[in-house]
């Protein structure tokens, strides 16, 4: 799957800059973080499929395997850009 | 997050931050979900949806995914995915719980209409902060005999469908329904999708902060817009119909860390110390001063 960088947008208010939503960003679109996909790109597991493992430390530095630790019930999983930015 | 826990409903996040950025961010702001940490992305190209656009070299941008969220259900089956090409969107928790709980398009057990189709609309949530998507949920109860249709259907049929207004601001993504059967016109021969029984239909939206009225109550945006639907039975159809809705939702913006100026910012969680760490630990990568 070839991933375009969507590089709509322009200069905003002050130092900022907008995207083709309107959002307003610290970046001109496509630069930096702000390397977002236009079009198709890629989401991971299918809806039917099993969730793949996932084994990584928390915020307590405690080891979870969430498939263990949910232990028979529904989970959401949120992957995020970060906590920090 | 107490309605996760009252649901029965886990949620995780994942992030490539450091265990100690997470145990701040989760102190400075109170959340009792699990966050979890991956620092190298290996969690990430493990589900495939590593953000490939940024080059390995680009510090501290490497290593953040293209988000979304999965949601399971009890057998740990991937029921629903939220994803948006353009990470200032992500979807909100009404969202998450009604897929995880298999109530996105569940109608409740009313009185059935006897003759004409009736039509509810609500929004999913009392807020919708910026770039955090609520679902306009219109929900078609449907007098036995009679069906709605999807789009696309032949011109002189109107499929059941929710419309915003144009208002600049406001943004909306695709539309969700449930599954469809197909049907197949005596007179033409075609065939379109057809709705069985009574219809939920949900339309995710959010804004920008450029409609955003601010008064002595707070942050305030607009959304107006209308559903549209044309019943039919296996004789006739029915003259479309239309309602008309607008929702005054509280506004405003998303939860964010101490990294900058902003509404919305909160202190205390050493962001700018994180974010350096970010940006040295890759950029050590394979040196003496490579963080461990």
């Amino acid at each position: 799957m070839e991933i375009k960088v969507d590089t709509r947008g322009g200069p905003s208010n002050g130092p900022y800059f907008e995207d083709a939503e309107g959002f307003n960003m610290p970046e001109m679109p496509g630069n930096g973080s702000r390397r977002i996909p236009l079009g198709e790109f890629p989401t991971g597991p299918k809806v039917g499929a099993k969730l793949p493992d996932i084994v990584a430390t928390d915020q307590s530095g405690r080891q979870v395997d969430v498939h263990a630790d949910r232990a028979g019930q529904p989970a959401v999983v949120v992957f995020s850009r970060s906590a920090v930015w | 997050m107490k309605s996760f826990r009252e649901a029965g409903v886990r949620l995780y996040t994942v992030t490539y931050d450091e265990p100690d950025a997470l145990a701040d961010y989760a102190k400075a702001h109170d959340t009792t979900f699990t966050m979890l940490s991956d620092p190298n992305s290996e969690v990430i190209k493990s589900f495939g949806i590593l953000n490939t656009l940024i080059p390995p070299d680009d510090h501290p941008w490497y290593g953040i995914p293209f988000p979304g969220t999965f949601v399971t259900d009890a057998d740990g089956t991937v029921v629903a995915k939220f994803f948006e090409h353009n990470f200032a969107v992500r979807c909100g928790p009404e969202q998450m719980l009604a897929a995880a709980l298999g109530q996105e398009f569940e109608v409740a057990a009313t009185q059935r209409p006897v003759d004409r189709v009736s039509v509810e609309v609500t929004i999913d949530g009392d807020r919708l902060p910026m770039g955090v998507t609520r679902q306009i949920v219109a929900t078609f109860q449907v007098p036995e005999g009679q069906h709605l249709y999807s789009d696309p259907v032949p011109e002189g049929l109107v499929a059941a469908a929710i419309e915003l207004d144009n208002i600049d601001g406001i943004l909306c993504y695709e539309p969700l329904g449930p599954p469809t059967s197909p049907q197949t016109l005596a007179g033409s021969g075609e065939t379109l999708q057809v709705y069985e029984g009574d219809v939920v239909l949900r339309l995710p939206v959010t804004q920008n902060a450029r409609q955003m009225q601010k008064d002595d109550q707070g942050r305030f945006v607009t959304i107006s817009g209308r559903v549209r639907w044309q019943a039919c039975d296996d004789v006739e159809c029915f003259l479309p119909e239309s309602m008309p809705f607008s929702f005054r939702v509280e506004a405003g913006f998303p939860v964010l860390g101490d990294m900058g100026p902003g509404v919305g910012r909160v202190p205390a969680m050493n962001g700018a110390q994180h974010f350096q760490r970010l940006i040295d630990r890759r950029a050590g990568a394979g040196s003496a001063s490579d963080n461990q």
